[in-house]
C-alpha cells in the first residue's frame, strides 16, 4: 500500500491495526492528531514547552490503553479527553501563574486581507492573553467549545462535570472575555 | 465596567441573553448603551475567536519523532499496567516486573520451578482497581504432583500480586510444562 493510501486509512482501521503492535499505522495516527492537540494544549496551558509534553504525554498513554478503547472510531474523542486532562494536570501543578514565563505565540497563518492583518491579529493576540484569566476549568471549556467545536456532553466529561456545569463555565467565560475585549469596539 | 460581578446588566438582561441574540439586536439591545456594548464586545470577541480557529499554529516539526522513540521504548519495555495510586499522575509497572515477582513466589513452593509467565490485563482492570490474567508455566519435581502442590502455588501467587504489586489476579492458568527427576 503505498504512504498515500495508508494516509488515508479511518481511525478504526489504525487503531485496530496500532493495537496490533503496528507501530506505523500508530505513528500516522499521531500525525493526524498532533496539531489539534497541540493547538489546544497551547491554549489551555499556555507555555508551548508545557503544550508538547502534554501531546507527548497524551499519545504515550494513549498507546499504552489502546486494549481499553471499546470503539474504535472514537479515538479522537478519546484524545480530547486525555489532552484536557493532562492539562488542568500540569495547570495544578504549577506554581502561581504570575511565576510562570508564558511564551509569546506569534501566529502561523497567513492573512487574507493583509490590509488589516495589523489590527486583526492585535485582538486575537488581545484573546490569547485575555484567555489566562480565566480559571483553568473556564478555559479548557471555552476552547474546547469555541475554538475545537466540541460537543457539551464531551467537554462534560472530559472536565469530569455536567453539561449544565459546562454552560455556566461557559457564560462566565464568555462574559470575562467580552469584557477584556470591549477596548477593539 | 458594564459588566457586573454576576454579569448582570443594570438595565436587568445579562451577557448571555445578548449573546444569544446576538444575531439580530432586538429593540431592547438597539436603545439600552449597555446591552449595545456588550454585544458590541461580543461580537470582537466573536471575530477574534473565529480567527484562533482557523489559526493552524503547528507543532515543532519534531515533535512526531520524539512522540514516536518513547512508543518504541515503551513497547521494548513490554506492556505496562496501571498501579493503584493517590496522586494525580498515574503509576504503571510493566508486566515482565509482575511476571518476575509471580514466578518468584511460585519458585518458593516445594518442588516447583517457575518457567514461563503470561501476564495479561483483564478486561475489567481500571486505573483504580488493576486487575490480571496470568498463565504460568511451571516444572514440577517429580513426587511432588499433587493437587496440594498446585493449591499451595496458586495462594502464594495470588498472595504476591496482592501484597508485593497491588493489582487483584482475576484468573491463574496453571501449565505443568515439565516433569523433573528429584
Amino acid at each position: 500500500m503505498s504512504v498515500e493510501a495508508a494516509a488515508a486509512l479511518d481511525d478504526a482501521t489504525l487503531v485496530a491495526r496500532s493495537r496490533d503492535g503496528d507501530m506505523r499505522a500508530y505513528e500516522l495516527l499521531v500525525r493526524r492528531y498532533q496539531g489539534q492537540m497541540y493547538r489546544l494544549a497551547l491554549r489551555v496551558v499556555g507555555s508551548a514547552g508545557d503544550a508538547e509534553d502534554v501531546v507527548q504525554d497524551v499519545f504515550l498513554t494513549a498507546w499504552r490503553r489502546l486494549g481499553q478503547l471499546k470503539d474504535d472510531g472514537a479515538f479522537v474523542g478519546w484524545l480530547y479527553r486525555t489532552a484536557t486532562n493532562r492539562c488542568l494536570n500540569v495547570l495544578r501543578q504549577r506554581r502561581p501563574v504570575a511565576d510562570v514565563e508564558l511564551d509569546e505565540q506569534p501566529s502561523a497563518a497567513p492573512r487574507e486581507r493583509p490590509d488589516r492583518a495589523v489590527e486583526v491579529s492585535a485582538q486575537m493576540d488581545a484573546l490569547a492573553v485575555a484567555l489566562r484569566g480565566l480559571t483553568p476549568e473556564q478555559r479548557a471549556c471555552w476552547v474546547l467549545r469555541e475554538v475545537h467545536g466540541r460537543s457539551y456532553d464531551e467537554i462534560a466529561e472530559a472536565i469530569g462535570t455536567t453539561q449544565q456545569a459546562v454552560r455556566g463555565r461557559l457564560a462566565r467565560a464568555r462574559a470575562q472575555l467580552a469584557e477584556v475585549m470591549a477596548p477593539w469596539r | 465596567m458594564e459588566v457586573t460581578a454576576d454579569y448582570a446588566l443594570p438595565c436587568g438582561r445579562d451577557v448571555e441573553q445578548v449573546w444569544e441574540a446576538i444575531e439580530v439586536a432586538d429593540e431592547h439591545t438597539r436603545r439600552c448603551p449597555h446591552c449595545s456594548a456588550v454585544r458590541e464586545s461580543l461580537l470582537v470577541l466573536r471575530a477574534a475567536t473565529e480567527e484562533m480557529a482557523r489559526d493552524r499554529v503547528e507543532p515543532p516539526s519534531d515533535l512526531v519523532s520524539r512522540v514516536m522513540s518513547a512508543v518504541r521504548a515503551d513497547a521494548r519495555r513490554g506492556e505496562v499496567l496501571p498501579l493503584p495510586s493517590a496522586g494525580a499522575d498515574p503509576a504503571r509497572i510493566s508486566t515482565q516486573a509482575i511476571a518476575a515477582v509471580l514466578r518468584f513466589a511460585a519458585d518458593g513452593v516445594d518442588g516447583v520451578r517457575a518457567r514461563g509467565c503470561r501476564v495479561r490485563e483483564a478486561v475489567e482492570s481500571s486505573e483504580s482497581d488493576p486487575v490480571i490474567e496470568v498463565e504460568l508455566g511451571i516444572a514440577i519435581v517429580a513426587g511432588h504432583t499433587s493437587a496440594q502442590t498446585f493449591d499451595v502455588v496458586r495462594e502464594r501467587v495470588i498472595a504476591a500480586a496482592t501484597a508485593r504489586i497491588g493489582v487483584r489476579l482475576a484468573r491463574l492458568d496453571l501449565v505443568v510444562s515439565d516433569v523433573l527427576e528429584g
